[in-house]
């Protein structure tokens, strides 16, 4: 209102003359609010269409590239070059642990003696270098200072010398002399205790005794090594060859570009004279179309090579598996050893397939846009700024989601229904008003806060208790890591369990109450009424909330960002239920924690936004079935 | 045939032991619940309680909530004594004892002097994005609950509002950085080159140009209220169709307008409501990481956020340092030792004490205003 | 004749506020004793006493006098309150059927007591629909959701399910409350048809149908039994003029 005192009925009056009233204003005005909402909704999918869709054309150039320039064809022959290497490392691995298990006692002794002396140090470095600083300082310092420093030392070192750990391999005698030793050694000394080195001497001795016994299988080893030499040598040359080619075609991409972004700014410009510069410009940038047929010919002339390679690492693996010993004596090593055995086959197989996909390979075979979306889709790596070629398949992160979700939902179905059962159906009023808030508190704490709990309590007591020996028949313990795919779910059952709960009791509290006094008086307990009448009444309410609950899970980002590892890897499910104890990525993760780092405009931004109408899609599709369930609810 | 004695019972009633085990065993459900929640929150407190608070008077450590953060170093002097100092301290005590060396010093960032920077950042996006979520989301709740009939337009207003509230907020980070942060509009004399779109206005050299407000506080603020905008529109609503139609009928029938009505006769009545659950609103706004990560908030930053400005617009347009995004930092950006534990847990705890309150403010308000307000 | 319930000087109270006052009468076995009286007399909530349904409220209990049913007080505290249900049937003043289909309505009670023969069942089922006079209308669609029949079918399945377990008495709250008065014409031949099996006790406001169908009337009050007797005497010769202020309709 321009004037206040105009009583507002006049004031409408003149609004009316020009034929529009103040109250329809009014309500066009609240009507445009409301509208806001579906512009928002608009804008964000406008938006992440917008920098999302770009990401397929420039992926599919990307693989493109990959095929041109010949990556394609030297990544059939590296991926044989890396089981060769994994296969070699697992049985050496094998071959140390028998080894290191026979002289268990020496390594043991000398581990044990070496802990102790390490102890010492850690306790009194600091105080000891303090010392020795100050007395190379000069001669003007004081030498009251310095005396103090010394008592320092001297009292940090019986301290540090009273709380050493254990050595039940040594004898007393040993560790009396060892802790003797170190009492009386100087300040300056920075040799090891003699008891120390000739405990690492008596280990390496023993190692090499009883590598006599396991001369063969070495000799096996450095054979299988050896074999993979030619096709080595073979692939680094061809890497070279093809990253060269690869940057000619970058390099002439860019430059295409930006001529592409003159000849625009050309075609907008309105000084003719102007025009006409940027044109020029952009027609001498013209970039010389990179020579890719030399390079690529050049590759393939190594074709036979190649194939020759291949044939030759067969030839000489294949009599090696029989040499390998059948078994070994320590279990550790038996457990590798049997691992390679089964991966050797594989291995020679594989050897055998890749010869007609060396001979067919073609770089002129095309790359159409459905591979790109093929291999996003169900692409099993997750490779970016790598120097060789970025990959973007969201399996890895799928899988992660998916496996966090399956731990949190597991957990936090049970226990948040169970709640509510027994909040709406059996607790007191007292007992409710202790639970309601709260889990109502559990919902208002930050998820980043959660995450933080996770990360330094969480984590931390789950990895101690699978340290313990009577826990270790469980799957995966003791764990590796302690942020993995488990620690995330735990902490995500925790926060959806209010999500859950709170709407299971809003589904259970819908239930007319005649029901459960038809059923009262038909004679059926509170228990059965609660599991016959009341929860099969509230079903459908019920499923929602768990589908909420879901939708929640797979679109939290702080807690699986903090909490799930971030290792960018589908689980290894050979280990059955000790796959949920490995670290994991997710679709959330990845775009919180690469979003600040990506430069705009790449295929990476691109990729990243894809996840994103990914996940938008996902979660929608569920909110919108858990919303026709609660409206089927409803009736 | 019937036989009255066997109303009797003769011993415990039939399936008696099968309901007591069901019964206790959904009790035990519920309690570990409560028991885990009770066990991590007893965990932050008896790890953050003792930064924030001290045995002497005035009993809390003021200056973890007033001075910056800043790098800590922990250095030895020379008389072996161990000092762990604010960056700032630092230099003075450098400079005070120059000449004198110092021994095995390492730096851990983030980790010293106060929080003032991250709370004072965390209210501003806080109060920012509550003014502009309230004043849209009440609008369009009013429309909503005294304009709206049944029409397509009510229909997809209703479907945009269920479908925002379940966006993860990581996508509306992402919606918040490709749309205010890179697309928006300002006016400027000098457009970016990654500018969308430049509208001359004729005024000079000045143009619309739509380049975003790049990472910023009125970025992140509007953000985070599209985030919360669903919520609250959908509690305002509800506060709002909570006043009885009687109220309503009875001002239009003594001759009052529409408008009129509504805000003599609906809308104080509604407004407790309405601030109730936007109390709960808040704590959702600010802990919220995901949403701001790209579009507000900062590591690490010199200054707090009034300082160094020479206009309110700088405050808006320069970014600022969060407690959620803080807490982050600390938690997985920085490895955990004895001399970050300070900073650590008592960000959180502070974090945890604020949200406690506003949640427990609301609690309180929400039964206060149910057994005061019955139609 | 032999007595069903025998009401000893019973009060009621619902949190301190007493709603029964001293209230003593016998109702006989296979008859139909109606109770009538004014919205708030206290009629459906002595109804409610006798299976202890009343024990699903908070705070409302009964403060004196007991109840005998056959003999039993069933106020003791050792009796098997699911037990007595079951042989204490009751149908509500609105039809509540179980969201589910018509035959595990009826068979609800009968799975609570562990019967799972599927022969047995569908026995005891058929016959229960057919007491109720719905067999012939939904022998069809067994499985089909009770919620897609008419009021007055719902209100006769409820009916059905009630009686499934065989019970001694049938407690019936104002069972034609919310029906047409075709329905309800169904359900009192079909209470005509039960009480040569069934004690039945009915509440209803309706006085029609309390002359049409029962042979004991008890007119409440105020949470008192103001009078109680056979049902042509109640209205035709009443001797409280309370009762015949009521009756002729010009109470209040």
């Amino acid at each position: 209102m321009p004037n206040e005192e105009i009583p507002e009925n006049q004031a409408a009056h003149r609004f009316k003359k020009r034929g529009f009233s103040f109250e329809s204003a009014i309500r066009y005005f609240f009507a445009s609010n409301a509208g806001l909402t579906i512009v928002i909704l608009t804008l964000i999918i406008v938006f992440l269409l917008k920098e999302g869709l770009g990401f397929f054309p420039g992926y599919r150039r990307e693989l493109e590239v990959y095929r041109i320039a010949g990556l394609e064809f030297v990544d059939i022959s590296r991926k044989n070059l890396t089981d060769h290497e994994q296969l070699t490392s697992v049985l050496n691995r094998a071959y140390y642990a028998e080894i290191n298990g026979k002289c268990g006692r020496e390594l043991l002794r000398s581990q044990e003696a070496n802990a102790l002396f390490n102890a010492y140090t850690d306790q009194t470095s600091s105080t000891r270098d303090l010392v020795l600083n100050n007395t190379q300082a000069g001669e003007n310092k004081e030498s009251k200072i310095l005396a103090a420093l010394g008592t320092n030392f001297a009292k940090q070192k019986a301290k540090a010398l009273k709380s050493l750990p254990a050595t039940p391999h040594l004898s007393d005698r040993e560790r009396h002399d060892l802790i003797e030793s170190i009492r009386i050694r100087s300040l300056e000394s920075t040799e090891d205790p003699a008891l120390v080195t000739a405990l690492a001497e008596e280990f390496s001795n023993a190692q090499q005794k009883q590598a006599e016994s396991l001369i063969g299988m070495r000799a096996t080893i450095d054979a299988f090594d050896a074999a993979g030499a030619e096709l080595s040598m073979l692939v680094s040359e061809m890497t070279e060859m093809v990253t060269a080619t690869k940057e000619k075609i970058q390099d002439a991409d860019i430059l295409e570009k930006d001529r592409k972004t003159l000849l625009a700014a050309a075609s907008s410009a309105k000084d003719a004279v102007e025009r006409e510069k940027l044109t020029a410009e952009a027609l001498a940038s013209l970039a010389d179309k990179p020579d890719v047929e030399g390079p690529i010919k050049k590759l393939l002339e190594r074709r036979p090579q190649c194939s020759d390679a291949h044939r030759a690492l067969q030839k000489s693996v294949e009599p090696l598996a029989a040499q390998l010993p059948e078994s070994l004596s320590q279990p550790e090593a038996s457990r590798l050893l049997s691992a390679a055995r089964q991966t050797f086959p594989v291995f020679i197989t594989n050897l055998e397939k890749t010869l007609p996909a060396i001979r067919d390979w073609n770089d002129k075979a095309p790359v159409e846009l459905t591979a790109a979306i093929g291999s996003f889709l169900t692409g099993k790596d997750w490779v970016t700024g790598g120097e060789w070629q970025d990959f973007y398949g969201i399996l890895p992160l799928a899988a992660g989601s998916l496996m966090i979700s399956i731990v949190a939902l597991v957990l936090a179905i049970p226990s948040g229904i169970g709640a509510a059962v027994y909040v709406n159906q059996f607790a007191s009023n007292r007992e409710q008003s202790l639970i309601k808030p709260v889990i109502e508190f559990i919902q208002a704490i930050p998820s980043v806060v959660l995450g933080f709990i996770g990360i330094l309590v969480f984590g931390s007591v789950l990895r101690d208790l699978s340290t313990w020996d009577s826990l270790s028949w469980i799957p995966g313990f003791p764990i590796e890591e302690r942020l993995n795919i488990f620690t995330a779910g735990c902490l995500l059952a925790l926060m959806s369990i209010p999500t859950i709960f709170s709407l299971a009791e809003d589904a259970l509290n819908n239930v007319p109450s005649a029901y459960a006094e038809a059923s009262e008086a038909l004679g059926a307990s509170r228990v059965q009424t609660t599991f016959r009448v009341i929860i099969p009444a509230a079903f459908s309410g019920i499923l929602a909330a768990v589908l909420l609950g879901f939708g929640r899970v797979i679109g939290e980002t702080m807690v699986v960002l903090l909490v799930a590892g971030n290792r960018i890897k589908i689980p290894d499910f050979t280990s059955g239920l000790g796959s949920f104890l490995q670290p994991s990525h997710t679709l959330t993760g990845i775009i919180a924690q690469e979003l600040g780092e990506v430069p705009l405009g790449s295929v990476h931004y691109r990729a990243l936004f894809v996840v994103g109408i990914l996940l938008f899609a996902v979660v929608l599709t569920i909110n919108a079935t858990a919303h026709r369930f609660v409206n089927k609810m409803k009736r | 045939m019937f036989n009255p004695e066997n109303l009797i019972l003769k011993g415990l009633p039939k399936g008696h032991i099968k309901d007591r085990v069901v019964r206790s065993l959904m009790a035990g459900l519920t309690y570990a619940i409560v028991l885990i929640a009770a066990l991590l929150f007893g965990k932050i407190i008896v790890d953050g309680a003792p930064v924030l608070f001290k045995a002497q008077a005035p009993f809390v450590d003021f200056e973890f909530l007033t001075a910056k953060n800043e790098t800590l170093h922990v250095f030895d002097d020379a008389q072996g004594t161990r000092h762990q100092l604010p960056a700032s301290a630092y230099s003075d005590y450098i400079k005070k004892h120059e000449g004198t060396p110092i021994f095995n010093e390492t730096t851990y960032s983030y980790s010293g002097g106060g929080i003032a920077g991250p709370i004072v950042g965390t209210i501003l996006l806080t109060v920012g994005s509550m003014i502009l979520a309230l004043f849209f989301g009440v609008c369009a709740a009013i429309y909503l609950s005294e304009y709206a009939k049944q029409s397509p337009f009510i229909h997809a207003v209703r479907l945009a509002i269920l479908n925002l509230a379940g966006i993860p907020s990581i996508v509306f980070g992402l919606f918040g950085f490709s749309v205010f942060v890179l697309a928006v509009p300002v006016i400027t004399a000098t457009p970016s080159d990654r500018s969308l779109l430049c509208v001359p206005l004729f005024i000079n050299d000045y143009v619309m140009s739509f380049q975003g407000w790049n990472s910023s506080l009125m970025a992140g603020c509007a953000t985070l209220a599209c985030m919360i905008l669903p919520v609250i529109i959908t509690a305002s609503e509800e506060s709002l169709r909570a006043v009885p139609q009687g109220f309503r009928d009875a001002s239009l029938a003594l001759g009052a307008t529409r408008w009129q009505t509504i805000r003599k006769c609906v809308i104080p009545f509604s407004l407790s409501g309405i601030l109730t659950s936007s109390l709960l609103a808040i704590t959702r706004v600010a802990g919220e990481t995901a949403p701001i990560m790209f579009t507000a908030a900062v590591a690490a930053k010199d200054d707090l956020p009034w300082q160094g400005l020479k206009s309110p617009f700088d405050l808006l347009s320069s970014q600022v340092q969060a407690l959620p995004y803080h807490i982050y930092t600390l938690a997985a950006r920085i490895p955990s030792s004895e001399y970050t534990q300070r900073a650590q847990y008592g960000s959180v705890f502070v974090f945890l004490v604020i949200v406690a309150f506003l949640s427990l403010g609301s609690m309180i308000l929400r039964s206060k205003l149910r057994s005061k307000l019955k139609w | 004749m032999d007595t069903a319930i025998e009401i000893k000087n019973l009060t009621f109270a619902y949190s301190g506020k007493q709603v029964l006052h001293d209230v003593t009468l016998d109702i006989p076995v296979r008859q139909v004793t109606a109770f009538i009286g004014p919205s708030g007399c206290g009629k459906s909530t002595l109804l409610r006493c006798f299976n202890r349904i009343n024990d699903r409220i908070p705070n409302a209990k009964v403060t004196g006098g007991s109840i005998y049913v056959h003999g039993i007080d069933i106020n003791r505290r050792d009796i098997d309150l699911q037990e007595l249900r079951r042989r204490i049937g009751m149908v509500f003043q609105k039809y509540n059927p179980f969201p589910k289909s018509i035959y595990e309505n009826v068979a609800f009670s009968l799975r609570l007591s562990g019967l799972t023969k599927r022969t047995q069942l569908d026995e005891i089922v058929e016959n229960a629909l057919q007491s109720a006079a719905l067999w012939d209308e939904v022998k069809d669609r067994l499985h089909s959701s009770a919620f897609g029949l008419s009021g007055g079918q719902q209100q006769r399945l409820c009916i059905a399910r009630a009686i499934a377990n065989q019970p001694e008495i049938l407690l019936m709250d104002e069972p034609c409350a919310a029906l047409d008065p075709l329905a309800t014409l169904k359900i009192e031949e079909l209470i005509y048809e039960l009480k040569k099996q069934y004690t039945i006790v009915i509440v209803t406001h309706n006085m029609a149908q309390a002359t049409r169908c029962s042979d004991r009337t008890a007119f409440m009050y105020l949470g008192k039994l103001i009078e109680y007797g056979p049902t042509m005497q109640i209205f035709e010769t009443p001797k409280e003029p309370q009762t015949e202020a009521y009756v002729t309709g010009t109470f209040g």
